[in-house]
């Protein structure tokens, strides 16, 4: 019974993207439940206090995973790439790229699919970038309560505002 | 105070073998006659609302027994109603009056073994708040791990206060009858979270440098003190947090903790290490005995007040060498003592072949951590010390009572079953006691300490007259002609193999063979099954440089090993490069290869010149065979089901107090 590992990893890609796609669109489906069933409130704050929900949750498990054993710049580029991993797990193409010193790190995603939903799901373009810089600037917050730090994330570009990525900077002031 | 009971230990062969552990020591004016104690443990055996049971007093006196003179402190007590500083369940409290009959009862069971009843304050701090949402905290860091609360910031009122909780609850403890006590400040508790720069931010009086961050230790210390009259005041503070990859404190700055401890007024220290958020084991079994001594002996470099410690020091012979260099001046012992609360009586009496080995295995504290009351993995009476059920009593009638199989479940049965008086003859058809464990013994990482339990329980069953009839095959024959009342059947699990095709091939090896060395085995190796053999024997090869790939059916890989040690074998696996697919089952074996289909029907292909099967079925082989001979019989251990050697010792004590 030989396998042919084309079809399993053609399989499990499949299987990996449907995951992705569903991950994001339950996100949206549940925030037009919620604003359908609360018309007087304003759709963007359901919208955002589903992202802060998330964000809490993201927080707690990057905390397990911390460790500012080689110092702090390592911790910076730590950091960075505990987003990165977040994001891929989303869909997203996304990487690290140095900055002019040591204490700064840029997030670049060249791709990504959170976007492409909310215009799926009727959701504006706008809300996605404030959902998305809402769930940094916590994370952010809640590693730097945790290990004492006192990093800034600013958002530079973003691909909901047609700029063709989305371009972060995680910096210690 | 000077001494509280007399001792003389000269005459016992323990004295003239560890006389350092014999001799007495002063702490503060009180006279210890030994260097043993029995140290503070959570137990989870007090009721809901913090008072004492019986099963505790009872759990208690036998540790009191067992430190022969020595210092026996009873578990933690929370101190505030709120019980933000509740870290367990069953924890005992003493905010309140009404909790000191309860309290006073443990003090007098310490004191009718002769022995010095020692008490400690325990406000659990971030890993507090059991029964309620928010934890009492320093500074508001989030919590690591999410089983804890999140952390409510102490204003200053709420530090005095809880430094008042402090004194009053000493107070109580006093009126209750202790002689000394004792405050906690570690791994994770409140005073471990001021003292610590991970957990304090504080930028007022009670944060900043080492010395502001002790500035509410100092003052706990010294409301305590001031109530106690003469009582000797110990403290526990960590020598190392291990936290180094959360920018926790420096080695160099818990020494200046024990400094500053000792200024304020503790009579002794206790040296700990570690907190429960650290990413380092510190007690489990692959950390070596007697590894954390360096640590007592900084601390004493550091200190003039006596300096105490458990942590790996299970074997008398290190600590009584430690204490005759000036390394340590006293004994603790918690996990040695859950497992054998006699064993600093057994070591005086001259009876350490006699002691019921801790393997470890951090059972105890799982339970703890999940609300469950203590027991141990090796000691089936533990926290069953009040119950009468569990005690060994003679036998109504004598009888003749043959055991089948000398592994641990075998021969725990029968030195049980001897004791009570039965006349037990125990056959293996192997030439050496142990069973399973004579090759499980061999895995790395500490499981040759597994077989520690062996050896007690063989010179138990000697000791009770059990007769050993060893190399002899037992027959449905051989039971008819020996004409036993009762047989109990302890023959083990029997090692399967799978259905798939290729399980027949000769590259398909027993897991045991393996260990034992009696089979060739290639470099690209799978491993069926993911439970504690599979882990076991996958290290074993992975240790001699061979690839490993463990295939197992259940979903998570050694499920049979309790959660406060699997993450050990996790990180082992890792670092030995051991790969492993859960919740998978192999479905063809080749010469060169294995295809293994994972629960959803994906195949994945690997490459394999050999597989070791580690699965195990209950084995009734023999029950089936002598059924109907018309004799009493008993099955105990992996036989009935396949499980692990705590099951085996629970299962032979239970059988060898019932027949």
């Amino acid at each position: 019974m030989p396998v042919d590992a084309e079809k399993e990893i053609s399989r499990l890609w499949r299987a990996l993207h449907g995951a992705q796609d569903s991950t994001i669109k339950t996100f949206y489906q549940w925030r037009n439940a919620a604003v359908g069933l609360l018309p007087n409130a304003n759709p963007s704050e359901i919208a955002l206090k589903g992202w802060e929900a998330m964000a809490q949750d993201m927080g707690k498990s990057f905390l397990p995973r911390l460790s500012f054993y080689k110092g702090e710049e390592a911790f910076l580029k730590q950091v960075a790439g505990l987003y990165v991993n977040t994001w891929q797990g989303y869909g997203a193409v996304v990487k690290v790229e140095k900055g002019s010193n040591p204490m700064e790190a840029f997030i670049k995603w060249e791709r990504c699919p959170w976007p492409s939903f909310a215009k799926d799901f009727d959701a504006p373009l706008k809300e996605d970038v404030t959902g998305c810089d809402l769930v940094l600037q916590i994370t952010l917050e809640m590693i730097n309560a945790f290990m004492g730090t006192n990093f800034k994330i600013e958002t530079q570009k973003a691909i909901p505002r047609g700029e063709g990525v989305c371009l972060r900077r995680l910096y210690k002031p | 105070m000077g001494e509280l009971f007399k001792w003389d230990y000269t005459q016992y062969p323990g004295y003239k073998k560890y006389p350092h552990l014999f001799k007495p020591i002063q702490l503060g004016k009180l006279t210890i006659p030994n260097r043993i104690k029995y140290a503070a443990t959570e137990d989870n055996l007090n009721d809901k609302d913090g008072f004492v049971t019986d099963a505790d007093v009872a759990y208690i006196r036998e540790r009191a027994k067992g430190v022969v003179g020595g210092i026996c402190c009873m578990q933690g007590v929370y101190m505030d109603e709120k019980r933000q500083g509740q870290g367990y369940v069953g924890q005992a409290a003493c905010w309140d009056d009404k909790y000191i009959p309860g309290l006073k009862r443990l003090a007098d069971a310490i004191h009718e073994e002769k022995a010095v009843a020692s008490c400690q304050l325990m406000h659990c701090g971030r890993v507090g708040a059991v029964e309620v949402k928010y934890c009492h905290g320093p500074s508001p860091v989030p919590q690591r791990l999410r089983i804890f609360r999140p952390v409510q910031v102490m204003t200053k009122d709420d530090i005095k206060r809880c430094v008042d909780q402090h004194a009053t609850a000493a107070e109580r403890l006093c009126k209750a009858g202790f002689d000394i006590v004792e405050i906690s400040g570690i791994v994770g508790y409140l005073i471990s979270n001021f003292i610590s720069s991970y957990t304090n931010k504080r930028t007022d009086e009670y944060g900043g440098d080492i010395r502001g961050r002790m500035r509410m230790v100092v003052e706990l210390i010294q409301a305590v003190k001031k109530v106690i009259g003469d009582r000797p005041l110990g403290i526990r503070l960590c020598s190392d947090e291990l936290l180094d990859d959360v920018r926790g404190n420096t080695p160099e700055e818990s020494m200046i903790t024990y400094q500053i401890a000792e200024e304020a007024g503790a009579d002794y220290m206790s040296v700990t290490l570690g907190w429960q958020e650290s990413i380092y084991p510190v007690i489990s079994r692959d950390i070596p005995q007697g590894n954390w001594l360096f640590l007592a002996e900084r601390a004493k470099k550091h200190i003039k007040i006596p300096v105490q410690m458990a942590y790996r020091l299970f074997n008398p012979a290190i600590p009584n060498k430690a204490i005759g260099d000036g390394k340590l001046d006293f004994w603790e012992m918690c996990r040695p003592m859950i497992a054998d609360p006699h064993m600093p009586k057994k070591v005086l009496e001259g009876r350490e072949d006699e002691i019921r080995p801790c393997v470890a295995c951090n059972l105890c504290l799982a339970r703890l951590f999940r609300d469950a009351p203590m027991t141990c993995y090796i000691n089936p009476v533990c926290a069953h010390d009040h119950d009468p059920k569990f005690h060994i009593t003679p036998a109504e009638m004598k009888k003749k009572i043959m055991i089948v199989g000398a592994g641990a479940a075998g021969l725990e049965c029968a030195w049980v079953a001897a004791e009570r008086g039965h006349e037990v003859h125990i056959y293996d058809k192997l030439t050496e006691v142990g069973g399973t464990l004579l090759e499980a013994r061999k895995a790395p990482y500490g499981d040759e300490e597994l077989y520690y339990h062996i050896n007690f329980a063989k010179v138990k069953s000697d000791k009770a007259g059990v007769k050993f009839h060893l190399g002899i095959e037992v027959t449905p024959e051989l039971i008819d002609e020996e004409m036993p009342d009762t047989v109990v059947l302890a023959v083990g699990p029997k090692y399967i193999k799978g259905t798939a095709p290729g399980f027949d091939k000769p590259n398909v090896v027993g897991v045991l063979d393996v260990l034992a060395g009696k089979v060739k085995i290639g470099e690209n190796i799978v491993v069926w099954g993911n439970k504690k053999p599979g882990v076991g024997v996958a290290l074993y090869l992975a240790k001699q440089k061979k690839k490993v790939t463990i295939v197992g059916r259940n979903k998570d890989f050694a499920i049979d090993i309790n959660p406060s040690f699997r993450w050990r074998y996790n990180a082992y696996l890792r670092q030995n490069g051991v790969t492993v697919y859960n919740d998978c089952d192999i479905v063809e074996i080749t010469d060169n290869s294995v295809t293994a289909m994972t629960y959803d029907g994906y195949q994945i292909p690997i490459k394999a010149d050999t597989v070791v099967c580690t699965e195990r079925a209950p084995n009734q082989d023999l029950k089936n065979a002598v059924k109907d001979l018309g004799v009493e019989i008993f099955e105990i251990g992996d036989m009935v089901i396949p499980r692990n050697l705590s099951s085996a010792v629970h299962d032979g004590y239970k059988v060898g107090l019932r027949i």
